[in-house]
């Protein structure tokens, strides 16, 4: 496989390529017919001032029945087979707990080590405006182990929010009340974002979070370092 | 046909107005109403549009953003995609079948007025301290939220609404079905009765839904219980399955109008009848049964199980189907016609060709693979601006012009409404283009502001560049359809030249429609240009 930046932001893609062929198709085999009819029918004074009669086709009317049907189903059953694997994790993964708040994330890993972001740690806080990703503070991001599968465990302490992994182009709503799930993996070290995509009031908007992807033995050191110390920094903010 | 002359029906005291049952009257109230609506509407989206011209908040705060965006939102769905068609089906559904009025007259004032209270209260919630910014979805647990603003508001906003649209839907259906005049059949009815008889059947059967939903809501809110409140035993899923139990029905609510209106144009502008009248019939029916069956897919990111979204994507992507007969039917109607380019019909032909945009980018948000990336995204946004603030726009402003010579007796300037229409396509197309564009980017819906993405940045500029075109084009078409009030040149009384019964009565109608109720004989059809040409040699 060739080297992709995320997955399954693949399998959306091949999706999205197949779809925006089909659709240019489409498109084309309405709008060209149409554009001939509309020169070649036009009204012409002495040379056609009235519409000539036209049979009915039981031939057209099928054929632009059982195509498209035809069409459709297709384009269900491949997106039917892309997401059984865009929405089950791999053997493996690692697993990180999300809870969703207004406004922020907290983010806790298998050995406890809790990270939190809030809408005021992705931006700048004089002019209230976002900071670009290497601005943000790295104690607020949460750091992911490059190449390694990540399974998602979402639910929220208030109202709907919805989890957005910008480079892996999943997401999946945080609902109170229920664990839901969902998981990537990004094969390239860096800063990425996550953005709130439910409507959750005035920092809605705000409610964005860093992943900050990094080999995987810095994780490894990462993850041991300080479980509970981030947390008291950021107390002042809730 | 005439014989006698009388008062049109407009002139009238402004107290005949206010208690008037007549059905042209009441039809043209709600049209004032929605499309002053419709313009503040348009006012609170540009200025949306002008905070997202740069990242950063530079004219608005969040609050302020989130309210516009609601206030834009509703009064979009309710006051314009809905409400203009109770304009058209009050004026034109019982000329068309040969009636003198609907059903029952008094029952359709009063569905006016409580359309009317539902636009006060939503004028009420722009004071301060009433605001509401909970969106049009109004999801809980937000919307039981304080930071949401007066819940009750929404729900009483859509209460009476929902009894304005519930009391206007039976009384259509009962007009249509006992009042045709003799020799309408079933078979005869043109399509736009089709389209509105289907829309009002939705409409029974949806709007209870809805209805039951934001009373739950104001419950939960005001009277201690707990259907949507997870903390005490309830479900905010619920409210979703309800709210769109409705909710994606009333998408058809919307556009199956608009389908009406296209095919009466088309079918005018190229002197034929519709090609395959049966099948769009068929495929009417077929889009409001299919229409209830698919509500899912907007919950395809909500946590619903996996199973679920994938039974609901082949009954969503199948909805493709009928709608793809439609547009196929139009487009062989065209076949051996004798095409007229007047404005009317260039908004009709924009409608079918901006729907099909709308509709191709449709079929994807129904496949869970494509739908995990950009659900709740601008790609969405643009996909139903594609379709409502497009294709049914248009077809509603074709409308306005088709039928301007029935409502007033004149005619709009030509060149104007050309030049208008060529402003809103250019504008709008340069700005849902890449309302798509910057949705496939990622860009999340309902965001007062965005990171300093580059690709995003230049996108947004580019849309609020159309969007104002798309303004400007709107005030053009929009003065030059007042102005032509006063300065537009007297009308015949069938400028189109259509045998539909709407226009074999005198432009403007006189307020009792008929001097005798029409007998249309075996060989009348609305769509039979011939028959209308051997009447005028008759005479
Ligand atoms: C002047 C023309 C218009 C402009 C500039 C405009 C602009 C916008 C923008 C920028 C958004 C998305 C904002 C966001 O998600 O942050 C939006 C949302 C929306 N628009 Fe429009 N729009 C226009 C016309 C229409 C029309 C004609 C309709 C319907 C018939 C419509 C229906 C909606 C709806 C339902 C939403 C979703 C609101 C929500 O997310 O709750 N718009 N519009
Ligand atoms: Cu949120
Ligand atoms: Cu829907």
């Amino acid at each position: 496989m060739k080297e992709v930046l995320a997955y399954p932001a693949n399998y959306w893609q091949t999706m999205y390529e197949i779809w925006l062929i089909i659709s240019v198709v489409i498109y084309l085999v309405v709008f060209l017919p149409a554009a001939y009819f509309l020169v070649k029918y036009r009204y012409r004074k002495g040379i056609n001032e009235k519409a000539q009669h036209v049979e009915e086709s039981k031939a057209l009317e099928v054929l632009w029945t059982i195509i498209p049907t035809i069409v459709v189903i297709y384009l269900a059953t491949q997106s039917f087979a892309f997401y059984r694997v865009q929405r089950n994790a791999p053997e493996g993964a690692l697993e990180i707990k999300v809870t969703a708040f207004m406004w922020g994330w907290e983010f806790e890993y298998p050995n406890g080590k809790k990270v939190f972001s809030f809408f005021n740690s992705v931006v700048d806080p004089e002019k209230n405006v976002y900071l670009t990703t290497d601005k943000v503070n790295d104690m607020f991001k949460a750091y992911i182990p490059e190449g390694r599968p990540i399974k998602v465990l979402c639910t929220s302490r208030d109202v709907i929010h919805s989890f957005y992994v910008h480079p892996a182009k999943v997401t999946e709503d945080c609902v109170p009340g229920r664990i839901t799930h969902l998981w990537f993996q990004i094969n390239k070290p860096g800063d990425y974002w996550v953005f709130c995509r439910e409507y959750c009031g005035t920092q809605h908007s705000k409610m964005a979070a860093v992943l900050k992807v990094v080999p995987k033995e810095e994780f490894e050191n990462w993850l041991q370092q300080g479980v509970q110390a981030n947390q008291e920094n950021s107390k002042h903010n809730l | 046909m005439a014989a006698v002359s009388y008062k049109p029906y407009f002139s009238a005291g402004l107290k005949e107005w206010i208690f008037t049952t007549d059905h042209k009257k009441i039809g043209i109230m709600y049209g004032v109403t929605s499309l002053i609506f419709f313009l503040i509407a348009g006012l609170s989206a540009l200025a949306i549009r002008l905070e997202l011209y740069q990242p950063g908040l530079q004219h608005m705060s969040e609050d302020t953003y989130n309210q516009a965006l609601t206030v834009h939102g509703v009064v979009m769905q309710f006051w314009w995609a809905v409400g203009i068609w109770s304009s058209f089906g009050n004026y034109l559904l019982p000329l068309m079948i040969g009636a003198r009025d609907v059903a029952f007259p008094r029952l359709n004032a009063l569905s006016y007025w409580f359309f009317f209270a539902a636009s006060v209260l939503a004028l009420l919630t722009l004071l301060p301290g009433n605001h509401i910014k909970m969106m049009w979805t109004g999801y809980p647990p937000f919307s039981l939220n304080d930071n949401a603003g007066p819940t009750a508001f929404y729900a009483l906003i859509v209460h009476m609404l929902g009894a304005s649209s519930l009391a206007s839907a039976i009384n259509l259906v009962v007009t249509n079905l006992t009042m045709r005049a003799p020799g309408i059949t079933l078979k005869k009815m043109n399509l736009f009765l089709h389209s509105f008889l289907a829309m009002n059947v939705i409409q029974i059967l949806g709007v209870p839904a809805l209805a039951g939903a934001v009373t739950m809501l104001l419950m939960d809110k005001y009277f201690q219980t707990a259907f949507f409140d997870p903390t005490r035993g309830g479900d905010p899923l619920l409210y979703q399955n309800l709210f769109w139990f409705y909710s994606h029905p009333v998408v058809y609510v919307m556009i199956l109008p608009a389908f009406g209106l296209i095919s009466e144009m088309i079918a005018v502008f190229s002197r034929r009848e519709i090609f395959g009248k049966t099948s769009m019939i068929i495929a009417i029916w077929g889009i409001a049964l299919l229409g209830f069956m698919v509500w899912i897919h907007h919950m395809f990111t909500s946590g619903v199980p996996d199973w679920i979204r994938i039974l609901f994507s082949y009954t969503t992507v199948l909805i493709g189907v009928p709608t793809g007969i439609k547009i196929f039917n139009w487009v062989f109607t065209l076949y051996k016609g004798s095409v007229r380019f007047k404005t009317p019909m260039l908004y009709t032909l924009s409608a079918i060709f901006m729907f099909l945009i709308g509709g191709l980018t449709g079929i994807p948000l129904g496949l869970p693979a494509f739908d995990i990336a950009v659900h709740d995204s601008h790609f969405v946004v643009a996909h139903f601006h594609y379709v409502l603030g497009m294709s049914l726009t248009l077809a509603a402003f074709g409308g306005f012009h088709y039928w301007y010579p029935k409502y007033t007796g004149r005619m709009y300037s030509e060149l104007w409404a050309k030049i208008g229409l060529l402003l809103i396509m250019i504008g709008s197309n340069l700005f849902y283009f890449l309302q798509f564009i910057v949705g496939l980017e990622g860009m999340p819906r309902r965001y007062a502001d965005y990171p300093p993405i580059d690709s995003w940045i230049w996108l947004h500029e580019l849309q609020t560049i159309g969007s104002m075109i798309l303004g400007f084009g709107i005030i053009v078409a929009v003065l030059n359809l007042l102005l032509s009030t006063k300065l537009g040149k007297k009308a015949e009384d069938n400028p189109w030249s259509s045998p539909s019964l709407e226009w074999l009565v005198p432009s403007p109608p006189p307020p009792h429609n008929f001097d005798k109720i029409p007998h249309m004989p075996e060989d009348w059809d609305p769509y039979n240009y011939e028959w209308l040409e051997k009447q005028h040699r008759k005479h």
